[in-house]
């Protein structure tokens, strides 16, 4: 009995470090958060006053709020998954023999590495009223297109940044999954007379099914919380008319143009509570459980 | 177990709680006359005045002020230095933002300790303080709009200066045909979509768009309805463009100074730029145009303001002063901005050049980009839906009526 408290305690000491940085940066604000949510917060001086469900109240019947919530939708529900498709098709193509995979990796995956600010000021280079997407697309169809006022537009202009540059990350993850798929699967699919389209669809989709689920999940939270470009894009604004203002964009206004950290903390909440309810969904309909043994 | 998990837990809290306190004993024993000083970061001649007046400021009264450069978002970051109880001493408060701080109660009340306040521009001093009159930062410097020319171009296009036109409505039809003798990619002026650029003109055309009551205000004038359907007509034949949104550059200088634009409306902000970046454009500046008749342009300021939690208030009093009185002439010959004292203006001889005379001329109409708490909501309403009039998705009229509800639901909230 002795000897494993003792273990146990070796095992506590040795966690200490990252149980304290969760602890102090992750549980304690989530805690805060949660009472903050209550009242009105004067994020400057600190003072609040309690207004018990009043902050909720104000939530949703803000049209900013609702225009925030379409927006983040679309956006997950467009990004994830052409990402995911896009990313997996990819990683079957590099995965089979063809020459010079290695290059092509390094080549495919600067997008990941390029930060996304830097990301973000080189796509509106290209998409602005005279940049080079609106030039091309006018002298091929001789239609101007504006992608950045155009609001029903701009957010695919993001959308098509974040799937540029999300997909070479998982594409790698694919690829080492794809690694451990054992061959004599494909050899004894081969053998039934099955043909690389078939063995991909029959083979390598349900034996990708975990990383799959690693994938879409990991895909979800990050578009839920999409903000840098939409910040860098919109100067901080949201849009024109809206049309970029995502959760997270919504929630820095609240707290730090509007001064109102009661508001964006109940906000923080309710994204909070989406992202848990959808990425439980999703494990749900994928038997993420049950693949993961 | 679960004792132990106690116990790891107590013990973290203990260690966070040692540490904490730790971290403010070494925080206490900073020399007592040694202040913090949060500024934004900006352009290298105002880098170079601010370290210059600060060492003159150290050598004559032998105290040491600690310069902490805020590179980007300065006002989100300090908000998040107020929130975080570690606010810094003396800090940069743009007119614009100041009365929300003013009306959380973070600011020093400094009413009595400016010296000789009659000698500011009044408009300027007015814009930092609250309903009571009580002044809560001092003006250190200030911008306003004038009508930049690039001669070259103008010439070039088989103009001069003199063909030029003073009032809004003539320099639109001065555009149109100056925008016929150019290239595609070129702009005969470029604007800005942004209210900070467009209230005095709005204001020119009878219009507030802050009322008494502090509520967003942009219909109740077709005249100001007018004036935006100016600029949209004018972006949608061409002759006026956004810099970021039609040309892809940054910012209007920078259009200007690569000659994609013949003129532009910008503040004295742009010169270092031209003055360093584009040394070979050549150009002239006018006052900004008359709107509807009214001489009207746009004044920024930004002040020094002192942390009311401050512990070294008086040598942060004495700072200030000293940056907005005796160093004051040091600090604008430097930095190239104008002295909010109308003392140092006379004794800078500024309005002898003509370049800066459009400039100075406009503080004497301008109108201070502030206006009570609200400002921050209406006008990001205002922003938010000019866009949609600007890219045709909606009339002014609508975009407008929109704007003016989105404002006042938003400050409805908030109250």
């Amino acid at each position: 009995m002795g000897n494993k408290r003792y273990l146990n305690f070796q095992g506590y000491s040795f966690m200490m470090p990252a149980l304290l940085a969760i602890l102090f940066f992750t549980i304690v604000p989530v805690v805060y958060a949660f009472f903050m949510m209550f009242y009105k917060v004067d994020i400057l001086s600190g003072a609040r006053t309690f207004i018990g469900l009043d902050n909720f109240r104000k939530i949703f019947e803000d049209p900013k709020f609702w225009a925030s919530f379409t927006n983040t939708f679309r956006y997950v529900l467009v990004v994830v998954p052409i990402q995911t498709m896009i990313a997996m098709a990819l990683a079957a193509l590099l995965n089979s023999k063809i020459n010079f995979s290695r290059g092509f990796l390094m080549i495919m995956f600067i997008p990941t590495l390029t930060s996304s600010s830097a990301m973000t000021l080189i796509f509106m280079w290209l998409f602005n009223n005279n940049g080079l997407m609106a030039n091309v697309i006018e002298q091929l169809f001789g239609t101007k297109v504006e992608f950045l006022t155009n609001p029903s537009l701009v957010l695919t202009v993001i959308m098509a940044m974040n799937i540029f540059s999300t997909v070479p990350h998982f594409m790698v993850v694919f690829l080492s999954g794809l690694q451990d798929i054992p061959e004599s699967l494909y050899e004894a699919a081969s053998l039934d007379g099955a043909n690389s389209f078939k063995k991909f669809l029959h083979v390598t989709v349900p034996q990708l099914m975990p990383i799959t689920f690693y994938v879409i999940t990991m895909g979800l939270v990050g578009c839920f919380q999409i903000f840098d470009q939409a910040f860098i894009l919109s100067g901080g604004t949201g849009g024109p008319q809206n049309s970029t203002l995502t959760f997270s964009l919504y929630i820095y206004q609240l707290a730090f143009t509007s001064n109102d950290m009661g508001r964006a903390t109940a906000l923080a909440f309710v994204l909070g509570t989406i992202i848990f309810a959808v990425t439980y969904i999703v494990n749900k309909l994928l038997k993420a459980d049950e693949v993961n043994g | 177990m679960k004792k132990i998990a106690a116990f790891a837990l107590a013990t973290s809290l203990l260690l966070g709680v040692t540490a904490c306190s730790s971290g403010d004993s070494t925080k206490t024993t900073v020399k007592d006359d040694t202040i913090t000083l949060a500024v934004w970061g900006s352009s290298p001649a105002e880098t170079k005045g601010l370290e210059t007046t600060v060492k003159s400021f150290e050598k004559s009264t032998g105290k040491n002020v600690k310069i902490e450069v805020i590179q980007d978002n300065f006002q989100d970051a300090l908000t998040a230095r107020f929130a975080a109880k570690n606010a810094p001493d003396v800090f940069y408060m743009e007119s614009f933002a100041a009365p929300k701080f003013i009306k959380s109660g973070v600011l020093a009340d400094i009413s009595n300790d400016v010296k000789n306040q009659d000698d500011f521009y009044q408009p300027l001093l007015n814009s930092f303080k609250d309903k009571e009159g009580k002044l809560y930062a001092v003006p250190k410097d200030y911008s306003t709009l004038a009508l930049y020319v690039n001669t070259d171009l103008l010439e070039k296009a088989g103009y001069t200066m003199a063909d030029v036109p003073s009032d809004w409505e003539g320099l639109l039809n001065f555009s149109k045909t100056l925008q016929g003798k150019l290239t595609k990619d070129q702009a005969a002026m470029v604007f800005d979509t942004s209210m900070a650029r467009h209230m005095s003109s709005l204001i020119a055309s009878g219009l507030d768009p802050v009322t008494a009551e502090g509520k967003a205000d942009f219909t109740s004038s077709p005249k100001a309805l007018d004036y935006l359907q100016s600029l949209i007509d004018g972006h949608k034949e061409g002759y006026l463009k956004n810099a970021k949104i039609d040309l892809g550059v940054d910012w209007a200088g920078a259009a200007f100074g690569t000659n994609k634009a013949v003129m532009m409306i910008e503040g004295n902000w742009v010169l270092s730029a031209l003055k360093t970046d584009y040394p070979t454009v050549k150009y002239e500046a006018l006052e900004a145009p008359t709107v509807n008749g009214n001489k009207e342009t746009m004044t920024f300021t930004v002040g020094y303001a002192i942390s009311k939690d401050s512990k070294h208030k008086k040598t942060a009093t004495e700072f200030i002063n000293y940056m907005t009185g005796d160093g004051q002439k040091q600090w604008s010959e430097l930095s190239g901005t104008f002295p909010t004292r109308q003392s140092v203006a006379d004794a800078m001889k500024l309005d002898e050049d003509k370049v800066l005379k459009a400039h100075i001329e406009g503080a004497k109409y301008g109108t201070v980009w502030s206006s009570g708490v609200n400002l921050p909501v209406i006008s990001g309403a205002f922003d938010n839906q000019f866009l949609a009039a600007l890219n045709g998705d909606k009339t002014v009229n609508d975009a407008m009526k929109a704007a003016e509800k989105e404002a006042n639901d938003e400050i409805a909230r908030q109250e």
